[in-house]
């Protein structure tokens, strides 16, 4: 169930009807929402529900496990245990093919031949991101930073919460359970903040991302060597809006369904490319994920707290496998491996990217935005190549400067534009709309949702592809 | 109405938030079933055949026709048939 169709919005509309309806009565309120959320997971595969009941059912037990022993090596020997077993479902699942493929690889370069079975079994939507939420959970647990909670009911919900459930964002288990404890305010609602969350994630998606994807970008990227150096380059900044549209519009209209229903998620994108260092990219993208990264890999491994060399070397795992997280190919290994490699540079030359840095003069930081951008859009490029041929041939064919030409419609031209405005609007600019949204009388209120989605439909594709990020 | 500080103005009653968003999604919903009713038929075309989604189907086309008949309907039509013009993308 994608979040731009008639079945998702009937969905939505029963559910928030249900939901307030059931407000008093907390208990019965976090069942439905549960059976809403299977339900919406099951219209994918139905079998893979099973997945997320067992996932929750064993969290469950091992965060109650964690907190019931005294001693420390105890309760370690169990998170162990639990976050192998999370991993370990991830790994069968997402990873296995792709190892055992390597590992063959590897050893016919040698010239042995061994002999390791593939496994056929499709990847459960959303599998990461349900890891990474029983991972927060289980941890928080262990440090001690969060109680454990008696009620499988409310582990059901944080896992499995519909909103988030397939492309997050991530979901601290101390942010939301705090939310589980009874009925929720109404003031909660923000209608005007989330009624331009979902119709700007509407307008992203369906317009700048499939447009721009289906009509230029998905092409370039089809054979690259068949392309002008001019339009790989259109292509390759052509990748960083449309990953951007595609991801942040998820993740807004994520924000804004879950603020309706009465519950609050973190942000996950502020401007991204408008960062002026790679550092400050990752303050901006992703916020979730590289700060989850940051507090569950990069903080363990030992952060920046044993020297130099120490401090790099945890930058580039957490980066690297950061990377791996979003596939089981060699290009997502690459990609997190050059945003390691970037930001352990950076270090070095002491760049903190902070725009709130006074020090920092207008040259250096728009020299540090130039670079940054073109440094992030560069790295795209591995991560949306097919393979490792895709690439060289992508990087060779733009570089040969072979022919500049292009192919870019000036219908496609216009979705480039509307996809920079994404990122030249101000923010001060929407607050103030949902400010006057909000004092808005009521007719203005329904007309304003009712208008856009109306001409979004006039000039939507045919079909929606779905979002990027389901496939992680 | 003109605002001079729109940063100045109340946020809505908390007691009244809920139906105000209960108002806003099925107004939303019902206005834009009405005018591109098309959708709709589409939908519950696609789904698998039994006697409740014959019913919604049946309702759907007497919406649809009803929205034809009144010119609602056509409004939708004319106006993506003018941005296929315009954009050059690919008609349905």
């Amino acid at each position: 169930m994608l979040f731009p169709t008639i079945e998702f919005a009937v969905f939505f509309a029963v559910v928030f009807s249900v939901t307030w309806l059931l407000n008093a009565r907390n208990t019965a309120k976090k069942l439905f929402l549960v059976a809403a959320s299977y339900f919406f997971y099951a219209a994918w595969r139905p079998e893979f529900t099973l997945l997320l009941l067992v996932s929750s059912v064993f969290n469950y037990g091992a965060a109650l496990l964690i907190d019931r022993f005294k001693y420390r090596a105890q309760r370690l020997t169990v998170l162990w245990i639990a976050v192998a077993a999370n991993l370990g479902l991830l790994g069968y699942f997402k990873y296995y093919n792709f190892f055992a493929a390597s590992l063959i690889n590897a050893f016919a370069a040698i010239g042995v031949k061994i002999d390791i079975g593939f496994i056929e079994v499709a990847l459960p939507i959303a599998i990461s991101f349900l890891t990474f939420h029983a991972l927060s959970y289980i941890i928080d647990v262990y440090r001690r930073v969060l109680k454990p909670t008696t009620s499988l009911i409310d582990i059901m919900f944080y896992i499995g919460f519909f909103p988030h459930l397939i492309a997050g964002p991530i979901v601290r288990a101390n942010k939301f359970l705090v939310q589980t404890i009874g009925p929720r305010d109404p003031a909660n609602i923000r209608l005007g903040e989330s009624v331009f969350l979902i119709l700007g994630g509407l307008f992203k998606k369906v317009i700048i991302a499939n447009y721009l994807s289906t009509g230029f970008v998905d092409g370039v990227f089809r054979d690259p060597t068949a392309n002008s150096s001019l339009d790989l380059i259109f292509g390759m900044y052509g990748y960083a809006l449309v990953i951007y549209c595609d991801f942040s519009a998820y993740t807004d209209i994520a924000i804004g369904v879950a603020n309706l229903l009465g519950y609050e998620f973190p942000q996950n994108f502020n401007y991204p490319y408008r960062a002026t260092s790679v550092q400050d990219f990752w303050r901006r993208w992703h916020m979730s994920l590289s700060s989850w990264l940051r507090d569950y890999l990069y903080i363990p491994l030992g952060g920046s707290k044993f020297g130099t060399f120490a401090t790099y070397r945890n930058i580039m795992i957490t980066m690297a496998l950061g990377g791996l997280w979003h596939g089981a190919s060699w290009a997502f290994l690459i990609w997190g491996c050059l945003h390691g490699a970037a930001l352990v540079i950076e270090r070095m030359l002491g760049v903190t990217g902070d725009h709130r840095d006074a020090k920092r003069g207008t040259f250096a930081t728009a020299l540090g935005w130039l670079v940054t951008t073109q440094f992030v859009c560069l790295a795209w490029v591995f991560f949306r190549a097919p393979s490792t041929d895709a690439w060289l041939g992508y990087f060779a064919t733009m570089l040969s400067g072979r022919s500049w030409s292009t192919g870019v419609t000036p219908f496609v031209a216009v979705i480039f534009a509307l996809g920079a405005l994404s990122h030249i609007l101000p923010p001060r600019m929407f607050v103030t709309l949902e400010k006057r949204y909000d004092a808005a009388p009521l007719a203005v209120k329904v007309l304003v949702p009712f208008v856009v989605i109306y001409l979004i439909s006039v000039a939507a594709p045919a079909g929606i592809a779905p979002f990027i990020y389901f496939q992680f | 109405m003109k605002h001079a500080n729109p940063t100045k103005f109340e946020p809505p009653r908390p007691a009244s938030a809920v139906r105000t968003a209960t108002i806003v999604i099925y107004t939303t919903l019902m206005l834009l079933a009405v005018t591109i009713p098309q959708s709709v038929v589409n939908w519950f075309a696609d789904m698998n055949a039994n006697p409740v989604q014959d019913t919604a189907l049946r309702g759907a086309e007497a919406l649809r026709n009803l929205s034809q008949r009144a010119g609602v309907a056509t409004v939708y039509q004319r106006a993506r048939d003018i941005f296929i013009a315009i954009s050059g993308v690919e008609p349905d």
